[in-house]
């Protein structure tokens, strides 16, 4: 969680006002090259380095991946994935962390006022003050991202290295990753240096080629190129991304409309007791039927 | 000693007797049920409502916040089942139906909220009451399975989570809606009913009046 000189865009459970706007700025997003990642894992450690994160024991797999899966200790994964393709075997390596989503189904599904922010420039950001550790973010992620700790159960993840990027540095990844396969800049930018990219690969053969940018969740603020783009769960990625329907529901209709369902059953009761009394015994001797 | 109070202490241990104008009709340990569960459903209700919506966040303020709501609600929770589950122990047989008890979920319910409904047969509880009865129990097992599933957010698979949160969600809103109700009928709507679930008496009017062929019964001592 960074200082206050980010503007706000939008904070989990709140109904109006989460919008600082005092700043237009410019919306962010990483660039990921997987055709050029060589699974070193230097932004692995820089990402443990910079964010001053604890020692995640590693276990072996079988696989060149550093562990199962991500980690409230361990925000930044390159997953490995070999494929079978007709140009031959296919070493996947794609960075694995919170894609920062345009439209964040962690913070639709977040109860807590406060505890996931999105920054004007796009950021989906943590605040573990807030966080009271319900895991509904997990429910509302469609890219499995969120952790929590162990013994806080406070939910944990990516933040873009806010704290570098709000002062005009590039996030600790990007920084540390030796083939130039990640990017960071304007997601305009970014977007144009993916288009690039795959017109490239396209040229060198990968017809199928592709930039991860899925629409289901608005654009996410990580763009990825694959060079097998027709298979994005060759690298772990959901074909179509959404926030859950359910989430929708519970938040925007289940929500409201229950809301007044409950007071409206108070008001009926007032109005069945105004225009129909109580309903008592006669005096004593006048027996009812 | 009036027949009044020497009615409220043999409710400690019995009911369904009339002492003088005075019936009793909830014993001591099914009052000390009902309250652990009314008490249980509304610190739940305290708990998860600033969970449910930031509109009523400053419920939390008075459990000590959000966070302290998130880890009492689920034990409330259970305490709240399980006096659920002891009510439905002590009364599933009195709610057992009749066969006329159905049709109060047609136009017969209309006409006993309007005060035309005279049925002589209506025993300790009415159709419209042992419905009610069934539709809380299983109110109570959909909050708990539900809440099951949120309590332990990475054990389930998404869908599942969802689904837990959507039944979470209905199963309360018609809760609270049928409670509101439960709440008008039993103090302002009739009045006399509340005390049976304090004192554990009501009068021998309102016996007469809302459970006829009980007080009959009752008076001809053939309920034990």
């Amino acid at each position: 969680m960074s200082g206050p000189s980010l503007e706000i865009r939008r904070s989990s459970a709140s109904l109006w006002g989460e919008k600082t706007g005092m700043r237009r700025l410019p919306v962010v997003a990483k660039y990921i090259d997987t055709t050029t990642c060589i699974g070193c894992k230097a932004c692995e450690v820089a990402c443990q380095e910079w964010n001053d994160l604890g020692i995640v024991p590693t276990r072996q797999t079988g696989s060149y991946q550093t562990l199962p899966s991500l980690d409230a200790e361990y925000w930044n994964l390159i997953r490995f994935n070999e494929r079978e393709t007709e140009g031959g075997l296919a070493w996947l390596m794609r960075k694995d962390q919170c894609m920062h989503c345009e439209d964040p189904g962690c913070l639709a599904a977040c109860p807590a006022p406060g505890a996931i922010v999105q920054y004007e420039n796009g950021i989906v950001d943590v605040d573990p003050t807030r966080c009271i550790g319900c895991g509904y973010c997990l429910t509302g992620c469609p890219f499995n991202v969120p952790r929590f700790h162990a013994k806080t159960g406070k939910m944990a993840k990516c933040t873009l290295c806010v704290d570098r990027t709000q002062v005009g540095l590039e996030p600790a990844c990007v920084k540390a990753c030796p083939t130039g396969c990640l990017h960071f800049g304007t997601k305009d930018d970014m977007l144009a240096l993916g288009r690039t990219r795959v017109e490239q690969l396209k040229g060198n053969g990968f017809e199928k080629a592709a930039l991860y940018d899925p629409p289901g969740v608005g654009g996410t603020g990580v763009v990825t190129v694959l060079a097998h783009g027709d298979h994005p769960e060759w690298y772990d990625l959901p074909r179509d991304p959404q926030v859950p329907l359910g989430v929708r529901l519970w938040k925007n209709v289940l929500r409201p409309f229950g809301a007044l369902a409950i007071f409206g059953t108070a008001v009926a009761a007032f109005v069945h007791y105004m225009t129909h009394g109580p309903h008592e015994p006669g005096p004593p001797g006048e027996e009812e039927p | 000693m009036s027949a009044s109070a020497q009615a409220v202490v043999r409710a400690r241990t019995v009911e369904d007797v009339a002492v003088g104008d005075v019936v009793v009709r909830h014993r001591l340990a099914a009052r000390v049920i009902h309250w652990a569960v009314a008490f249980s459903f509304f610190f739940c209700l305290l708990s998860g409502l600033p969970i449910w919506t930031p509109v009523f966040g400053w419920m939390a303020g008075l459990l000590g916040g959000l966070t302290v709501c998130r880890v009492l609600h689920p034990w409330a929770g259970v305490l709240f089942f399980a006096g659920s589950a002891a009510m439905f122990l002590l009364w599933w047989r009195e709610m057992r139906l009749g066969p006329r008890d159905r049709e109060w979920l047609g136009p017969k319910v209309f006409r006993y909220m309007s005060f035309q409904e005279r049925d002589p047969e209506v025993g300790k509880y009415n159709g419209g009451q042992k419905l009610f009865f069934f539709a809380v129990s299983l109110g109570a097992v959909g909050l708990l399975v539900s809440g099951l599933v949120l309590w332990w957010p990475t054990s389930f698979p998404r869908l599942v989570s969802v689904a837990g949160i959507l039944l979470h969600d209905v199963t309360f809103i018609l809760f609270a809606m049928a409670i509101v109700l439960h709440i008008y009928l039993a103090t302002a709507a009739e009045p006399g009913t509340f005390r049976a679930m304090t004192r554990g008496t009501v009068s021998a009017a309102w016996a007469r009046l809302h459970h006829p062929r009980w007080y009959r019964e009752v008076r001809e001592a053939r309920r034990p």
